[in-house]
């Protein structure tokens, strides 16, 4: 509850602003798409699609805006609480500023799953994870089944649960945290997301979720946050959050579909430096970087809205756009434009069935443009040193802008067994001093790993100081994987899950590193594969038929002048003799053992000769 | 011991069973031998004569019938046919007798397949594929022994099945017609038909009649007129009527106990062998032999025979198949950032990054300084690069490729063109979502110091105190680009450069790809090493490979390129020279061309392409080919190596050689030569560190007097050892042995480089040769020409030399040694100095070494 609380106060002010409480009703539905304009000509367009039931209705199976597909997994896994996120590209918080919701709505590159399971022990709660992955995995159209136990960690102090929960106590609660670098997101995984919507895609803010606008962003989040709410004297209800999240680089959004090639514009077209001495006709000195603020909505995203979804909350203003007050913005008839008492948002309440379409034409006022980003509380980044095939190691530059505030946060780590890492060489700095400094490491909680069975979990609780940078390094040894273990097709090498940073103090906020590649020593597999394979064949083959041909001695059973009468008397006797064995029956067989007998004492004899 | 005894037996049963061959066989080999021999020369066609052609055919031509098993297309044809045939015809001929044998193969069993052969070739396939060699007859005998194995043994059982033993030849027939190319299915078939139909007795009524044959037998007395003939009688017996297994062991078990003590048995021979001092004759022709067979070879390699025509090895690359589109008015760009560029010529390094980091940063890329500080003789390399990540728009940073333009190329010109293209490139690069890698532009104020800094530090390898860490980085490096494009009119071709540091390469499909998309898609040439017009005939195949090799070979960095490779980076630099009507944005478009291929990289690239010598753009050798010619020269030290430590174990003299005891092995003096070896050794160590350590002025001084000291220095040491114990001079073993110890040095490092850095390692062994052959001697002028020899091939006088041949100041080539040692690491120094110069060294003191006393001594010992 506090820290609902918490959340609300400390995102962005203009989101805080514009939110109603959480706990606003029991069955409702809301949704809401927030339009920023960032520095260099890019866009950041947030949808959050929120809705509630209370818990005795879904206990009911009586399922109204919650997706009926999800809550009978949630209910079979046993889930009370589940955070689904798929991500790709990278949040630039050098240029864009702090991340929308706090980073509480976004997830490494791939897809990351953690869910609170109810279970009495951890076997319980391993199987009720793996039917949570394998039905998601279906659900989503997304490699989740592949979260094994490799992949699994058990946090500690990273993630607390976000939702409200009374009636269980923390030794049956068990947290499962699941990740999965290399999962490229796609439309497949769009397409199912929008199902889950009471709208689907067909009103409202949905219908401008399109694929090829969604993929071909430089970052983007899809989050699903399942929690219970338990407003002070209300009934529990269950919230199903979806939240979309994506940076579109305007100038690649606006270029038409059917020629989406970025040729070089014509000559007279490029916006020039016409201050430049040099300036002429065939010479031209570019600014196109600060141009593309002019934008519409159906340039960026393809299509104009279609009215708003009947289900929603019509309180809730359905778009708003974070640009300052001063900047001219031109909207589509049947729209009312609302400005927002901190200058520097506006939202638009539109009526059902009216297409809404704004535009922003390109500003007048060079500083009024854009809102200020905000700085975000640290800055992380994440990179392997060392170089070779044996060992290397892993460097997080951590950087505190503030001048006067210390960040403390939980940096936690899940790496792949065949890392395997030193935990002595474990070490912080603070950047221009050259010896590691104790303090800044304030907890390590460390599982190690087992291989081919479990990762490992690091999770560091740290502090950095205003104003500096601090490095932390550890080093590793890779493993060399059975050659039955490396993927099958070619791959680049093997995806090393973000670090997950949780800040603890002055704010809660979180923030992911990017992914890394590991490259572990890869055996050229055609080669051994074609010299050995072809080399038995021909031997075996060749070499061996003949070999076998040539050094065993044959002897055969009718050498000697059997010739004539006296052999086809023989044969004639031996027919009778098995025409009489017939009859007789049962006697053969031990013959036939005798006859074998003496063939082999036979040929001892020959062989003692030799 | 019972190893021995077992391959004792082995051998004289060998050697028993080649003495038992019967008279028949011996005649079959003897003859495919003769008309293979026959074959060799060029006057009369033999295998055109012999060979069965179904067109052929006549009544004058029926001698091919019996002809075309004796005669084979070439060497491993008839060796192959000889072994295969000669157990199977020995157990005919065995069985069945001489004569038989005789009538039997020059009449049915030849004729008949022969016949089915023709008409199914001719009338059936209507084809005419001449067939010979006697593969023919080892079908058929097979296909007797199948039928054979049949009778006794049916059918063996592979898992659940049981097959028909009969059926093996079939299996074997087809076995050679998939394995071995140009073998005749038709042919074999034909005489495995024959081999069943005999095997089951149809054929016997062919055979001559036996009665006939016992009475030519009796009347020619041909068992005591022939050797190893085996009369028809012994059919009766079997073959095993006349088994001579006991004998050959009750022969062999003697054989043991004399082996050792040296009788006329086998083992024993080869062991008197060791010990014959004729034996000891031959090592040197031997090295010598390498050495030739080693220098020949490498001129060999441009041949079409030995080289191959270059491909596309990782197929993901795709080079060429992507529309490029850089062009239009990003000229207009270009011209721009041209303008910008040629305003900073002459600024300081700070100020020139502060603009073009203003540049960069407008087109919304990450920018980054880093400072760097080498110092190398006596000089100081300071600079500050400036490099960019352009952060691919959806990608997740693992991966990264780079370009790099540095400001001055290798030769110190001002990338005029090269600058500007990578900016504009960077804009045109920023405007794509389809990089699947991030992209970094570095912008190095040099050619060789601020990559070398650059590739370091990313790598964290560098050392902290000279170099600078990166404050920013991307993901893992797959792939760099240089544009040296200094050139201000327009060009015709695109010169690649692709030398790393210490001989390394980059993979060559990088090479290839580049290759492909300027000289396929693009339509301009394409020039390795310098060499500006290419016939691809063989005098300008040899001449770029050669100059590959001794760029190879000296290891220095030959482009902002280098510093890339030795961390498995590939990595080219692309240079514009000619005069055509290619202008930058044709060159820029290549690079675009060349970063679509790498950006489809699904891996890296790690096919076993790094080992190549390229002749043409089109043509490479590959290191299976090439490497044997380093590894031979490498190995002439080794056997001389070995012929000493032998030589230096036998007394001196060789009079009594009539005696056939073994003579002892002699005691080795092992503490001078050690000593000696050791010493040039550590004394290796004082050039090194000299020619490295000493500021740029002294250079030369220094060199001069270092060439003086190198001349007296093996005079001195040799001097030394024999006054400092004018008791007991150096024996003349003394200085086989000190040559042994060097060569042996010399053959292990340089066998070992051949690997690593073949080219150096061909050089060094080419230029230490004469110290296989030169040594001690008793006459003062052989031990001045010897020591002249050498003191022409000295590591310093060579360096002298070619400093001369290239118009090269030495101080300036001792100086680019020096910051190629401490900048970029090359290590060609260490090979010199630590492993030439060494073996030079003790080369030399075993030329002067003096042995007119050596008769005394021994009869001494």
């Amino acid at each position: 509850m506090r820290q609902l609380f918490c959340f609300v106060l400390l995102s962005w002010i203009s989101f805080a602003s514009l939110l109603p409480p959480a706990f606003a009703a029991a069955a409702d539905y809301h949704e809401q798409l927030v339009l920023r304009p960032l520095p260099l000509s890019a866009l950041l367009a947030s949808f959050n699609f929120r809705s509630n039931t209370s818990l005795s209705e879904f206990e009911a199976h009586n399922f109204r805006f919650f997706p009926r597909s999800l809550g009978q997994i949630l209910q079979h896994a046993g889930t009370q609480e589940l955070h689904l996120r798929f991500s790709l590209g990278r949040w630039d918080s050098e240029a864009w500023g702090a991340r929308p919701w706090g980073g509480a709505r976004e997830g490494g590159t791939g897809v990351e799953l953690w869910a609170w399971l109810q279970a009495a022990t951890d076997e319980e709660a391993d199987h009720k994870w793996l039917t949570l992955t394998n039905a998601l995995s279906g659900l989503f159209c997304a490699s989740l089944n592949f979260i094994d136990g490799t992949r699994t960690t058990r946090p500690v102090m990273s993630f607390q649960p976000e939702g409200d929960h009374l009636n269980t106590t923390a030794a049956d609660t068990h947290l499962l945290y699941g990740v999965l670098p290399h999962e490229v997101v796609c439309t497949e995984n769009l397409t199912p997301f929008l199902k889950l919507l009471p709208c689907k895609g067909k009103a409202g803010i949905a219908t401008l979720l399109d694929g090829h606008k969604l993929f071909d962003a430089s970052w983007q989040s899809m989050a699903i946050d399942v929690k219970p709410v338990c407003p002070v004297g209300g009934e529990c209800v269950l919230q199903i959050e979806l939240t979309i999240d994506m940076v579109l680089d305007i100038d690649r959004s606006k270029r038409p579909r059917d020629n989406p090639i970025p040729r070089p514009p014509p000559g007279h077209e490029l916006p020039c430096n016409t201050s430049k001495p040099y300036h002429s006709h065939d010479t031209c000195f570019p600014t196109d970087h600060q141009a593309n603020q002019d934008w519409t909505l159906s340039q960026i995203f393809g299509r104009t809205m279609k009215g708003t979804c009947p289900l929603t909350d019509p309180t809730v203003p359905p778009v708003c756009l974070q640009v300052p007050d001063s900047r001219s913005v031109y909207h589509s008839d049947g729209v009312l434009e609302k400005k927002n008492l901190d200058r520097v948002s506006r939202c638009f309440e539109i009526k059902p069935d009216v297409d809404f379409e704004i535009v922003l034409p390109a500003p007048e006022d060079e500083s009024a443009i854009l809102v200020k980003p905000e700085t975000p509380l640290l800055y992380a980044e994440r990179s392997f040193t060392g170089h070779g095939q044996e060992r290397g190691g892993v460097q997080t530059i951590l950087r505190n802008p503030s001048p006067d505030t210390e960040v403390e946060f939980i940096y936690m780590e899940s790496l792949p067994w065949f890392m395997r890492i030193y935990l002595h060489t474990m070490s912080a700095r603070i950047q221009g001093h050259t010896t590691k400094d104790k303090s800044l490491i304030k907890e390590v909680y460390y599982r190690p790993a087992v291989d081919r069975a479990r990762g490992t979990q690091l999770e560091v609780r740290m502090r950095v100081p205003p104003a500096s940078t601090v490095f932390l390094t550890y080093d590793f040894e890779k493993s060399i994987l059975r050659y039955t273990e490396y993927p099958p097709d070619a791959n680049r090498g093997f995806d090393v899950a973000a670090a997950v940073i949780t800040i603890l103090s002055p704010a809660a906020y979180n923030l992911r590193t990017t992914s890394l590649l590991c490259s572990l020593p890869t055996p050229d597999f055609s080669m051994p594969y074609n010299v050995i394979i072809f080399t038995s064949t021909a031997i075996a083959l060749a070499f061996g038929g003949m070999f076998n041909i040539l050094v065993r001695r044959f002897v055969a059973a009718d050498e000697g002048p059997e010739v004539g009468l006296a052999v086809l008397k023989k044969r004639i006797k031996e027919r009778v003799g098995v025409l009489v064995q017939k009859f007789k029956g049962k006697g053969q067989k031990a013959e036939d053992k005798m006859v074998e007998v003496g063939r082999m004492v036979e040929n001892p004899g020959v062989g003692e000769q030799t | 011991m019972p190893p021995n005894i077992t391959t004792t037996l082995n051998t004289a049963r060998a050697r028993t069973y080649v003495f038992r061959l019967p008279l028949f066989t011996r005649v079959v080999i003897i003859a495919i031998v003769g008309f293979w021999i026959a074959g060799l020369q060029s006057v009369v066609d033999v295998r055109e004569w012999g060979a069965l052609i179904p067109d052929e055919m006549g009544i004058t031509t029926l001698y091919r019938m019996n002809t075309f098993p004796f005669i084979h297309l070439n060497v491993l044809h008839a060796v192959m046919n000889i072994f295969a045939l000669t157990p199977l015809m020995e157990r005919f001929e065995g069985e069945y007798g001489t004569l038989n044998c005789l009538a039997l193969f020059f009449g049915p069993l030849t004729t008949i397949p022969a016949l089915l052969y023709v008409g199914v070739e001719k009338f059936v396939f209507g084809g005419n594929v001449a067939v010979m060699g006697a593969s023919m007859w080892v079908f058929l005998l097979l296909a007797v022994e199948a039928i054979k194995t049949y009778k006794v043994n049916p059918r063996f059982v592979i898992g659940t099945y049981s097959i028909p033993t009969w059926t093996t030849p079939i299996g074997l027939l087809f076995a050679m017609a998939v394995l071995v190319p140009s073998s005749s299915f038709l042919g074999h078939a034909a005489g495995l038909v024959v081999g069943y139909g005999a095997g089951l007795g149809y054929v016997k009524f062919l055979a001559p009649p036996e009665k006939i044959l016992r009475w030519i037998e009796g009347k020619l007395n041909l068992l005591g007129r022939l050797p190893h003939y085996v009369s028809i009688d012994q059919k009766t017996y079997g073959r095993f009527g006349v088994l001579p297994s006991a004998n050959g062991a009750s022969a062999a078990s003697p054989g043991v106990s004399l082996g050792l003590v040296g009788s006329t048995q086998r083992l024993a021979s080869a062991l008197a062998l060791r010990r014959d001092p004729r034996i000891l004759k031959i090592p040197p022709y031997l090295s010598l032999l390498c050495i030739l067979v080693g220098a020949v070879w490498l001129f060999l390699l441009p041949l079409n025979e030995y080289s191959r025509r270059t491909y596309i090895s990782e197929n993901a690359l795709l080079p060429g198949q992507v529309h490029t589109y850089f062009g239009g008015s990003d000229q207009n760009v270009f011209r721009a950032y041209k303008k910008e560029v040629n305003e900073l010529v002459g600024k300081g390094n700070v100020e020139i990054n502060d603009k073009l980091e203003s540049i960069v940063k407008a087109l919304g890329l990450k920018t980054a300084r880093q400072n760097f500080t080498y110092s190398a003789a006596g000089r100081t390399f300071a600079g500050e690069n400036l490099y960019a990540i352009l952060q691919a728009p959806r990608g997740d940073a693992t991966e990264a490729i780079v370009l790099v333009a540095a400001w001055e190329n290798v030769r110190h010109e001002v990338n005029r063109n090269g600058v500007p293209l990578v900016l504009t490139l960077a804009r045109y690069f920023k405007r794509w979502s389809l990089w699947s890698k991030d992209i970094i532009i570095l912008l190095s104020p040099d050619s060789i110091a601020g990559p070398q800094a650059w590739v370091d530090a990313y790598h964290d390898a560098h050392d902290s105190s000279k170099v600078a860490s990166l404050p920013i980085k991307s993901g893992a490096l797959q792939g760099a680009i240089a544009i040296d494009y200094v050139q201000e009119q327009r060009f015709k071709s695109v010169h690649i450069v692709y030398d790393g540091v210490n001989g390394q390469l980059p993979n060559l499909d990088l090479i290839n790809s580049v290759v492909n998309i300027a000289g396929g898609q693009m339509g301009m040439g394409v020039a390795l090493q310098e060499m500006w017009h290419h016939n691809d005939k063989y005098p300008d195949r040899l001449r770029t490979m050669l100059r590959g090799m001794l760029k190879q070979g000296l290891g220095l960095a030959s482009g902002p390129h280098s510093s890339f490779i030795p961390y498995h980076v590939d990595a080219v630099t692309l240079q514009p020279f000619g005069e055509g009507w290619q202008d930058e944005m044709a060159m820029g478009r290549v690079v675009e061309g060349t970063f679509r291929s790498l950006n489809n990289l699904l891996e890296h690239l790690h096919q076993s392409f790094f080992f190549y010598l390229l002749m043409h753009r089109e043509r490479f050798v590959s290191i299976g080919t090439y490497l044997p010619s380093a590894m031979l020269v490498a190995a002439n030290f080794t056997i001389m190596a070995i012929f000493l430590w032998m030589k230096s174990g036998q007394p001196d003299a060789p009079a009594e050689s009539t005696d056939k005891t073994p003579t002892p092995t002699v005691e080795r003096d092992l503490f001078l030569p050690l000593a000696v070896v050791t010493l040039s050794g550590s004394l290796s160590a004082i050039p090194l560190y000299i020619f490295n350590h000493v500021p740029e002025s002294a250079l030369t001084p220094l060199f001069l007097l270092f060439l003086i000291i190198n001349t007296l220095l093996p005079i001195a040491i040799s001097l030394l050892s024999t006054h400092l114990f004018p008791s007991s001079p150096p024996t003349l073993q003394q200085y086989h042995l000190i040559k042994s110890f060097s060569l042996l040095l010399l053959g292990m490092f340089l066998s070992s480089l051949a690997t690593l850095n073949f080219s150096l390692a061909m050089l060094i062994g080419m230029l230490s040769a004469p110290l296989s052959f030169v040594g001690p001697s008793s006459s003062l002028v052989s031990r001045i020409a010897g020591f002249a020899l050498l003191n022409f091939t000295s590591p310093p006088a060579v360096l002298l030399a070619s400093a001369a041949v290239w118009g090269l100041n030495v101080g300036d080539v001792l100086r680019e040694a020096a910051v190629a040692w401490h900048v970029t690491g090359t290590y060609s120094a260490v090979v010199v100095w630590c492993v030439w110069w060494p073996a030079w060294l003790a080369g030399c003191v075993c030329v002067l070494g003096r042995t007119e006393d050596k008769g005394g001594k021994v009869k001494e010992a």
